[in-house]
């Protein structure tokens, strides 16, 4: 019998191949601080805060904002001692004292200077430079045409070692709120980083609780332990791993299986995961997220006020929640989610309510609607059940042949939306990185904003309420009611949710702790006893 | 011998030129701009776009861009992507996670394979030969994420006996699994072609000729009927082997191994031109090479093939 033959040879390359397998188990050395998580995560391929776009978690580990945002709306000041101005426009920034890099450099006023140029300067593209955007002099660092004559900004001037100047503008009251943890373009950089940025990104050596153990190698975790010399309050946590998925729902499973403590809940297990891993290994944190169903205010069939607000009269907003994403969302009553200070919940009233009947009567006045409507939103997003949940409303609510209609991917539905090539509603969201209600319209209903066409109506009297408010307001936010009032009156887009992120744990963890931008805040995670 | 090798040569390099345009144009011809998605749904700052756009040529007609690449390649640079990252070193680190998961399900492919192709040949039209054409279809029948989810559900949170996804725990455990569920899908092809191989050969004049020479059983099947019924299951297995290097996206994805099919597919999913191409050429390269070397061994395996 040849099956000896063949054992010999399936051996045989077993062999080969173990030559070829990883060898990613190197023993670490234990931190001073007790307790070590993993976390699943998407592969960040780009670490530098000034660029990154997948890599927050990691980020604030590694650094520390100069503020941070507390859950109750407080600002805490971490990296900074204090931040302020008599005009709102021109803002002294003092550094505290004693604080170090991973490398041992003192993180100093003018560190802060050259990272917040490095990012603006326009010839080194970074992704995230529109966070400095209200910086006096980022407009010469990035000329329309040709290269920047300079590469410092006007507006950041230094004042002493530890303390510097910014010119914004404008007045601007919410600055402080923009220097807080999710605008990771502020994050400082030390001198080592400015000489080889490809460098530093496989080994960023940031001002935070946690430093970087090896240098970042694409698909392999990436290890951070506490920072021995940190200045502020030590993490609860001595070490976190960050495992890249490229599937979601393996990461799910993973946690399931207790081998990985922190996960993401994927859109498709968000009604399972309660069932999944019981009420208290489950999570889902109000976050900054704002979704809209967006209308095509450029077809005439949208113009009479009445049909986007029969529209929004249609779709039953808890029905969906429920089905769709597991009762974790919250159906939207105002234009700017919930977690943000100050936002007027229930400014939207009978709009935001489910009446069929008033839908369909307030759409005959309106004089119908002629044609179809197609639904538009990315394909592959896993949101085609949403999208069709609210095609099918309309259909049945309003009698429009409404179906939903992915795009092939991302970047086809992105050209569409921006180039003004959809005659249907469509998908309509915008995660802010600090919880101002300032963030969400300035990005969504400026034209200078960076959701383009997400609501393609630019109002001047917008406008003008945000910057009256963004000049007179404080933290409590109420001075962007009026901003609202105005969205009211002129209904340019269907409010539908105010978003919320969900996790799922192991059993290793006690309690996980979220903070406004709604991921988790790992350094304060709290893990059962295991002794 | 060295004619029909240069000319296979001389064919691998006009498939390569003609694949790899059609790839780029391809990639090229998709709706969406790849930088203006770079960042998620939060777009980049246009002066940012504008001058990725011109770093990485996008604003250039195709053909000047492919030509651009093509250059690259003669002197070894596969470029970078968007973000700028080398592709090459992409690669190199991907492909040794995708060689070992494509060689260890082609090493159970190939075992399980022709022991069963041999059991069913050997007891030609009997039950065993049918249950076992049963079961390997069915198994092939099963869409592979339902195959993969499953198995994950079963025997990595139920039983614990494998790790659910990952490679950290190295071969073969973390392995295993994936590489069985992608030779199951070989399987029914495999030993079919065994059976069908051994059952012509048990009917030659040669085997019947050792039968009357009174050679014992084990002796005729392990030595005489094996040999001569290899060479196309072999000739099938290698381009087999062409196919699994090339990566398994499915599965790569579910048990989360960072390979090459995974690289390939968010490739085409960000658009990054390069970068699939990168991948693909690879890929077109292995595989020609995987079919001059199965040309040349069949030649050598059975002296009647002749390519002059």
């Amino acid at each position: 019998m040849n099956t000896r033959t063949a054992v010999a040879l399936g051996l045989g390359l077993a062999f080969a191949v173990t030559a070829c397998g990883d060898s990613a188990d190197d023993e670490l050395e234990a931190s001073d601080i007790d307790g070590s998580i993993s976390m699943a995560v998407t592969e960040p391929e780009i670490l530098i805060p000034g660029r990154q776009s997948v890599a927050f978690d990691f980020g604030m580990a590694v650094w520390s904002p100069l503020i941070y945002l507390e859950l109750d709306g407080e600002l805490n000041y971490i990296q900074a001692e204090s931040v302020e101005s008599d005009d709102q426009t021109t803002w002294t920034i003092t550094l505290r004292e004693g604080w170090t890099f991973h490398d041992g450099s003192p993180v100093t006023a003018q560190d802060y200077i050259d990272s917040w140029n490095a990012v603006a300067y326009g010839p080194n593209a970074f992704e995230n430079s529109g966070q400095l955007a209200n910086i006096v002099g980022f407009d010469d660092l990035n000329p329309a045409e040709g290269e920047p004559e300079t590469d410092e900004m006007e507006g950041l001037n230094l004042v002493d070692e530890l303390t510097f100047e910014v010119e914004l503008v404008g007045p601007d009251s919410q600055f402080p709120v923009q220097l807080t943890q999710a605008q990771t373009a502020l994050f400082p950089m030390p001198p080592s980083a400015f000489e080889d940025f490809d460098a530093y990104n496989e080994h960023p050596i940031g001002n935070g609780q946690f430093a970087m153990v090896d240098t970042y190698v694409e698909s392999e975790p990436i290890t951070v332990r506490a920072y021995e010399d940190y200045a502020g309050d030590p993490p609860n946590i001595g070490e976190i791993t960050f495992v890249a998925y490229s599937d979601q729902v393996t990461a799910y499973t993973d946690a399931l299986a207790g081998n990985i403590d922190v996960s993401g809940v994927p859109a498709n297990r968000r009604t399972q995961a309660e069932d999944d891993f019981g009420a208290d290994r489950n999570y889902n944190f109000e976050a900054p997220g704002m979704n809209h169903l967006g209308l095509p205010l450029w077809d005439e069939r949208y113009d009479d006020i009445r049909v986007r607000q029969a529209i929004s009269l249609a779709i039953d907003r808890e029905t969906i929640n429920d089905v769709v994403f597991g009762g974790a969302w919250e159906p939207a009553t105002a234009w700017t989610p919930a977690v943000m200070p100050g936002t007027p919940e229930g400014i939207c009233g009978e709009y935001c309510e489910y009446d069929p009947e008033a839908a369909a009567e307030l759409l005959e006045e309106a004089g119908g609607f002629e044609g179809d409507m197609e639904i538009v939103f990315p394909g592959g997003s896993g949101q085609d059940d949403y999208y069709n949940a609210i095609a099918n409303n309309i259909r049945q609510n309003l009698g429009i042949e409404a179906v939903a209609a992915p795009t092939v991917d991302w970047a086809e539905f992105a050209e569409r939306r921006e180039n003004a090539e959809i005659d249907g509603p469509f998908f309509s969201r915008w995660g802010a990185l600090y919880p101002s209600q300032q963030a969400t319209i300035r990005e969504m209903y400026l034209e200078t904003g960076g959701c383009t066409n997400c609501v393609p109506m630019y109002l001047p009297e917008i406008e003008e309420a945000l910057a009256e408010a963004d000049a007179t307001g404080d933290e409590s936010g109420e001075a962007y009611a009026a901003v609202h009032e105005i969205l009211q009156e002129n209904f340019p887009v269907v409010p539908m949710f105010f978003e919320t992120y969900s996790y799922a744990t192991s059993e290793r963890v006690e309690e996980l702790v979220t903070q406004p931008g709604g991921n988790p805040r790992l350094s304060h995670i709290v893990l059962v006893d295991e002794d | 011998m060295s004619r029909f090798l240069l000319r296979r040569v001389i064919e691998l390099v006009i498939v390569f030129i003609g694949v790899t345009f059609i790839i780029y144009a391809a990639v090229f011809s998709l709706p969406g701009d790849p930088i203006a998605s770079m960042g998620g749904d939060r777009p980049l700052p246009d002066n940012v776009v504008a001058r990725l756009r011109a770093e990485y040529r996008l604003d250039e007609p195709l053909i000047m861009q492919y030509l651009h690449y093509l250059g690259g390649l003669l002197t070894f640079d596969l470029g970078t992507t968007y973000d700028g990252r080398s592709i090459a070193d992409q690669l190199a680190a991907r492909w040794p996670t995708t060689i070992a998961l494509a060689l260890t399900a082609w090493a159970l492919e190939l075992f399980i394979g022709v022991v069963l192709g041999l059991v069913a040949g050997l007891r030609y039209g009997t039950l065993t030969d049918r249950t076992i054409l049963f079961v390997t279809v069915l198994a092939t029948s099963i869409p592979v994420f339902v195959m993969g989810v499953s198995a994950q559900l079963i025997f990595g949170l139920e039983l614990g006996w494998v790790p659910i996804a990952g490679t950290s725990e190295g071969w073969p455990q973390a392995y295993v699994l994936p590489a069985l569920i992608v030779a199951l899908y070989g399987l029914a092809s495999a030993s079919r072609l065994m059976r069908g191989s051994v059952v012509d050969t048990l009917r030659s004049d040669f085997v019947r000729t050792l039968v009357a020479k009174g050679m014992p059983s084990r002796q005729i099947v392990g030595v005489h009927v094996m040999r001569n019924s290899a060479a196309p299951v072999l000739t099938f297995l290698a381009i087999e082997l062409g196919f699994l290097l090339g990566g398994t996206i499915v599965i790569e994805g579910i048990f989360n191994i960072h390979g090459v099919g995974g690289l390939l597919f968010d490739a085409i999913r960000t658009q990054q031109g390069p970068l699939v191409v990168g991948v693909a050429t690879a890929l077109i390269l292995v595989f020609l090479v995987v079919n001059v070397l199965v040309d040349v061994l069949s030649s050598v395996l059975d002296p009647r093939i002749r390519h002059d």
